[in-house]
C-alpha cells in the first residue's frame, strides 16, 4: 500500500518518463522529416553544417540520443525509479516487428559484412534467423517496459554508432548481388534513419502513457495518425507540383480584359482568353494549345453520359422498384461488380474486337464513347440502386394510399427523391472516365499525332448527314478518330518531348497534366460538394 | 412492401391489361433483337431496326406508360449483363488464333525469349511475372495504409477531421492513371535511375510502390464502410467491461469487420492487376526475358496490361491475338476476385445481421 501510495506521490511531483518520452518522440519525428528532406534531395547530405558537421552527423547523433533515452527509461522504469504501469509482456505483435528487424539485420552483417553468403549455402540464413529469434525473446520475454523500450534503443544507439562512425557515410555503396540497384550512403542513413525514427517514436509514446494498454493505444494512434496525414500531404504535393510545373504553361498568352476571348456568338467574345486552351497546333499560333484534345473529351463524356445514365438509372429503377430479390437480381447484381472490377484495358480491347471493325474499321469517336458508356454504367447502377433504397417507404406507401399507380409513384415520388444521390454517383463517375486512357488509346486516339492541328477539333453537332439509304443517318465526325486529354498527355510521354519543354511552339505535357487534372478534380469537387450538401440537409 | 410486385406478376397483369400494349412490346422487343443481330453481323440495317424500336418505344411511351416504363427498365436491365457476355465472347474469339498457333506454350513457356513477336514467339510468363511483383508491392503498401486510413475515418478521427479526410482520400483516387504514370515516368523514374545507379529506366519496384498508392483509396473507402457496419453494440460491450478504444478495435471491431476489410483488399488488388497506364509509362515493357535473378524488383520489365498497351499499335495478326489472351487472364484474373468478394461481403452482412 504504501508503495503505491508513494509512487502516486512520486508521478505528481517528478514527470520524468514523460517528458523524457516526449523528447524522444517530437526527436524522432524531426529526424523523420528530415530524412524525407535529404532523401528527396531538397537538402544535401554531406552540406556541411556549423562546425564541419554534415546531415549524416546530425542523423547519428539523433539516433544516438534517441537510443539512449529509450533504453534509460526502460531501466529507470524495471528499477521502479519512475512510475509505470507495464503490462507483464511487450507482445506478440511487437514482438515480431523486431524479430523480422533482427533478422533482416542479422542476415545482412552475416552475408554482406562477413561475405558469408550465397543463396544456397545456408549459412547466413540460420545467422539471421537465431538473430531475429534472440530478439524476439529479448522483447516478449521481459516485462513491457524492458521488452517495447531497450531492443529498439539498443537498435538506435548501433545505427547511430554506425552513422556516426562513418561506417556508413558519405563514399559507402552496396551493390547487393542479385539486385541491379546500387544503394549509396546518401541512399542508406536517410531510409535507416526514417525506419530506426519510426521504431522509436513509437518506443517513445507507449512510453509517455506509462506503456500498458494505455501506452499501446497511443503507440498504435501515433502511426494511424501519420498515416492519414501522409496521405493527405501526398495529395498536397500532387495536385501542387503539377501545378507548379503546368500553370507558367497553361497560362503563357494568358490575357484578361473586356473582348479579349475568342467569339462565342454573335460578336460577343470571353472576357478572358487562355491560348493553351482555346488553340490548336499550328505552325503559325504564338502558343500552341490543347482545343482538340479538349473538346474530344467533352464529347465523349457527353456520349458516354447519353448512353450510360439512362440505361443505368432504368435497370437501378427495374432492380428496386419492379423486382423482388431473387435469382435474378443475384445474376443483375454480380454481373455489374464484374463490369466495375473489369480493367480498363479489357473494355479496350473489347471495343477494338466488337465495335471498332463495325463502325468502318478505324478507330471512332463514337466507339470511344460506347466503351466509356459501359464503364461508367456499372458505377451509375450501384450509386442510383443505393439512393432508390435510402428512400423510406413510407413514401411510397402515402403516394399509394392516394390510389396513385407503381409507375406514377416512382416517377413523382421516388425518382426526385433519389435525384440528389444519382446526380453525385454520376458527377464522380464522369470525373473518374474523363481521366480514362487505356480504352480510348485503343478504340478512339490509336492513330492521333501528340500535336493536333484544328481540323482534328470534332464537330459533332454540325457533322450530321441524312441519307437515302441505310443507315440513312452518318455522321462522320463522330466515325473520326479524335484526341482526348488523356491521350494528349500519353503522345507526348511516349513521342519523348520530356519533361520540360523549352520552347513556345511545344506543348508542355505538365500543362496537359494540369488542364486534365482541373476537369478531372473539378467533377470530384462537385460531386463531393453536391453530396455533402443533399447530406447536411437530410440530416436536418 | 405491398406494391412491390414480382416479375411474374407485373407481366400478368400487363398481358391483362391491354392486347394492345402486348403487340407495341413484342414489336419492341422484336425490333431491339434485331437491331442487336444486325450489329454483331455488321449490317447497314442495324439503323432501320433501331429506328422501328424507337417508334415503338415513343409510341408505347405516349400511349402506355406505365407498362412502357416497365418494360424499358427490363431491357435496361439487361444490358449490363449483355455487355459482360459480349466481352467474354469477343476477348474468346479474339484470342483464338493465338491460341491455334501457340497452343498452351503461350502460358507455360519460359524458354528465353519467352515473347519474341518477330521470330514468332508468343509466351506471356514474363509479363504474368510482372503482374505479380507489382501487385504484391502493390498490396503490401495498399492494404495495412488502407485499412490504417479507413480505421483513421471511421474510429478514431474527431468527425469534423474525418468528413476532411474522406473526400481527400476520393481525390487521391480521382487523380487520372497517366497522371500518376507521369508523375513517375518523370521524376521518380530519373530519381531512382540516378539515386541507385540503375541499369534502366524504370522498375517494376517503381510501378508497383505507384500502383500501390492509386489502389489504396480503393481499400480505404471499401474497409471504411465493413468497419463502420459493425454494429455500436458490440463496441460498447468491450468498452464497459474497461477495453481501451485501441483493444476494442483490436479485438472486436477489427475482427467483426474481417469479411470485408478482407473483401476491400481483394478489390484493391484486382485494380492493381488492372492499372494499366501507370505501369506502361514507368515500365520498359520488355516481355522477352525474366528479370535476373528473378526476385530483382528492380528489373525493367513487363506487365499484362502494360504488353497490351503498349504492343496492341502496331501488333501483326498473331500478335494482337496473343494480346487478346493477355486481355482473357485478365479478365479472369479480375472476376475471380470479384466473385470471392461478393462471396466474403454477402457473408459478413448474414453474421452481422445474425448477431444483432
Amino acid at each position: 500500500m504504501s508503495n503505491a501510495s508513494e509512487r502516486g506521490v512520486h508521478r505528481d511531483h517528478s514527470p520524468l518518463l514523460p517528458t523524457v518520452s516526449a523528447g524522444v518522440v517530437g526527436l524522432s519525428f524531426l529526424t523523420f522529416v528530415l530524412a524525407w528532406l535529404v532523401l528527396f534531395p531538397i537538402l544535401t547530405p554531406s552540406t556541411q553544417l556549423v562546425g564541419g558537421v554534415t546531415f549524416y552527423d546530425v542523423f547519428g547523433l539523433a539516433m544516438l540520443l534517441c537510443g539512449v533515452a529509450l533504453v534509460g527509461s526502460g531501466v529507470a522504469s524495471r528499477t521502479g525509479y519512475v512510475p509505470a504501469t507495464p503490462s507483464a509482456t511487450a507482445g506478440v505483435t511487437t514482438g515480431v516487428v523486431l524479430g523480422v528487424l533482427g533478422f533482416v539485420v542479422t542476415g545482412l552483417f552475416v552475408s554482406q559484412t562477413l561475405g558469408i553468403d550465397g543463396p544456397m549455402g545456408l549459412g547466413w540464413f540460420l545467422a539471421a534467423f537465431v538473430g531475429g529469434a534472440a530478439v524476439f525473446v529479448a522483447t516478449v520475454a521481459p516485462r513491457e517496459d524492458v521488452g517495447s523500450t531497450v531492443p529498439i534503443g539498443a537498435f538506435a544507439l548501433l545505427a547511430g554508432l554506425v552513422v556516426l562512425l562513418g561506417v556508413i557515410g558519405d563514399s559507402w555503396t552496396w551493390n547487393p548481388s542479385g539486385l541491379a540497384a546500387t544503394f549509396s550512403g546518401d541512399m542508406a542513413v536517410p531510409v535507416v534513419a526514417l525506419v530506426v525514427s519510426l521504431l522509436t517514436a513509437w518506443a517513445g509514446a507507449k512510453a509517455y502513457e506509462g506503456f500498458g494498454a494505455r501506452g499501446r493505444q497511443l503507440g498504435a494512434y501515433m502511426f494511424v495518425n501519420l498515416n492519414a496525414a501522409l496521405m493527405l500531404f501526398v495529395l498536397f504535393v500532387l495536385i501542387a507540383f503539377i501545378v507548379y510545373r503546368g500553370l507558367p504553361g497553361v497560362l503563357r498568352g494568358a490575357a484578361v480584359g473586356l473582348g479579349t476571348g475568342p467569339e462565342v456568338a454573335f460578336g460577343l467574345h470571353l472576357p478572358f482568353d487562355v491560348p493553351f486552351v482555346t488553340n490548336s497546333y499550328g505552325l503559325r499560333n504564338d502558343v500552341n494549345g490543347v482545343l482538340p484534345a479538349v473538346f474530344g473529351t467533352i464529347w465523349l463524356v457527353v456520349g458516354a453520359v447519353v448512353l450510360a445514365v439512362p440505361t443505368g438509372v432504368g435497370a437501378a429503377v427495374f432492380l428496386t422498384e419492379y423486382s423482388r430479390e431473387g435469382r435474378f437480381t443475384q445474376v443483375v447484381e454480380i454481373a455489374t461488380n464484374g463490369l466495375w472490377s473489369t480493367p480498363s484495358i479489357v473494355y479496350g480491347l473489347f471495343g477494338l474486337a466488337f465495335l471498332v471493325p463495325r463502325f468502318g474499321n478505324s478507330a471512332s469517336l463514337l466507339a470511344g464513347q460506347l466503351v466509356l458508356g459501359f464503364m461508367l454504367l456499372p458505377l451509375v447502377v450501384i450509386t442510383t440502386r443505393e439512393s432508390i433504397k435510402a428512400v423510406p417507404d413510407s413514401y411510397r406507401d402515402a403516394s399509394a394510399a392516394l390510389g396513385v399507380n407503381q409507375w406514377q409513384t416512382i416517377r413523382s415520388v421516388v425518382l426526385p427523391a433519389a435525384l440528389p444521390g444519382t446526380v453525385t454517383g454520376i458527377i464522380l463517375g464522369v470525373g473518374r472516365i474523363a481521366g480514362e486512357t487505356a480504352p480510348i488509346l485503343l478504340v478512339t486516339s490509336s492513330s492521333m499525332s501528340p500535336f493536333p492541328a484544328s481540323r482534328f477539333v470534332p464537330r459533332v453537332l454540325s457533322g450530321f448527314q441524312f441519307t437515302a439509304q441505310p443507315p440513312f443517318v452518318t455522321n462522320t465526325e463522330l466515325l473520326q478518330a479524335s484526341s482526348a486529354l488523356p491521350y494528349q498527355l500519353y503522345a507526348l510521354i511516349t513521342a519523348g518531348v520530356g519533361a520540360g519543354a523549352g520552347s513556345d511552339a511545344d506543348i508542355d505535357p505538365w500543362s496537359t497534366a494540369l488542364v486534365l487534372l482541373i476537369v478531372v478534380l473539378t467533377f470530384y469537387a462537385v460531386g463531393i460538394a453536391s453530396r455533402s450538401y443533399f447530406r447536411r440537409r437530410l440530416q436536418e | 412492401m405491398s406494391q412491390r410486385t414480382g416479375i411474374s406478376n407485373v407481366f400478368d397483369e400487363r398481358l391483362g391489361d391491354s392486347t394492345a400494349f402486348t403487340a407495341v412490346a413484342a414489336v419492341g422487343a422484336l425490333s431491339l433483337l434485331a437491331t442487336f443481330v444486325l450489329f454483331v453481323v455488321e449490317s447497314d440495317l442495324a439503323s432501320v431496326a433501331l429506328v422501328v424500336f424507337v417508334a415503338a418505344a415513343a409510341y408505347g411511351w405516349l400511349f402506355h406508360q406505365a407498362e412502357t416504363a416497365w418494360g424499358l427498365s427490363v431491357l435496361t436491365t439487361l444490358v449490363g449483363i449483355v455487355v459482360l457476355g459480349l466481352i467474354l465472347v469477343f476477348l474468346f474469339l479474339e484470342a483464338e488464333k493465338a491460341f491455334e498457333t501457340a497452343g498452351l506454350s503461350l502460358l507455360l513457356r519460359s524458354a528465353v525469349p519467352v515473347w519474341s513477336p518477330s521470330q514468332g514467339i508468343y509466351g506471356l510468363q514474363v509479363a504474368i511475372h510482372g503482374t505479380i511483383v507489382t501487385t504484391v508491392i502493390a498490396t503490401l503498401i495498399a492494404g495495412p495504409l488502407g485499412v490504417a486510413g479507413a480505421l483513421f475515418i471511421s474510429e478514431i478521427a474527431p468527425e469534423r477531421v474525418g468528413e476532411l479526410v474522406k473526400p481527400a482520400i476520393e481525390m487521391l483516387a480521382g487523380i487520372p492513371s497517366i497522371v500518376y504514370g507521369f508523375i513517375g515516368f518523370a521524376i521518380l523514374n530519373r530519381y531512382l535511375f540516378y539515386e541507385l545507379q540503375l541499369n534502366t529506366q524504370g522498375s517494376l519496384f517503381l510501378a508497383g510502390g505507384v500502383i500501390g498508392l492509386m489502389a489504396l483509396p480503393t481499400v480505404v473507402s471499401v474497409a471504411e464502410d465493413a468497419i463502420t457496419s459493425v454494429p455500436e453494440s458490440m463496441k460498447s460491450g468491450s468498452l464497459a467491461l474497461g477495453a481501451t478504444d485501441w483493444q476494442t478495435m483490436k479485438g472486436i471491431t477489427l475482427p467483426a469487420a474481417f469479411s470485408g476489410v478482407s473483401a476491400a483488399i481483394i478489390l484493391g488488388i484486382g485494380r492493381a492487376v488492372g492499372e494499366t497506364m501507370a505501369a506502361t509509362v514507368i515500365l520498359g515493357n520488355v516481355a522477352g526475358e525474366f528479370p535476373n535473378p528473378i526476385f530483382d524488383v528492380f528489373a525493367s520489365t513487363a506487365t499484362l496490361t502494360s504488353l497490351i498497351a503498349s504492343q496492341y499499335g502496331d501488333a501483326a495478326e498473331t500478335q494482337l491475338s496473343a494480346l487478346f489472351v493477355a486481355g482473357v487472364v485478365l479478365f479472369v484474373i479480375v472476376m475471380f476476385l470479384s466473385l470471392v468478394s461478393q462471396l466474403i461481403e454477402r457473408r459478413m452482412r448474414r453474421q452481422l445481421e445474425g448477431d444483432s
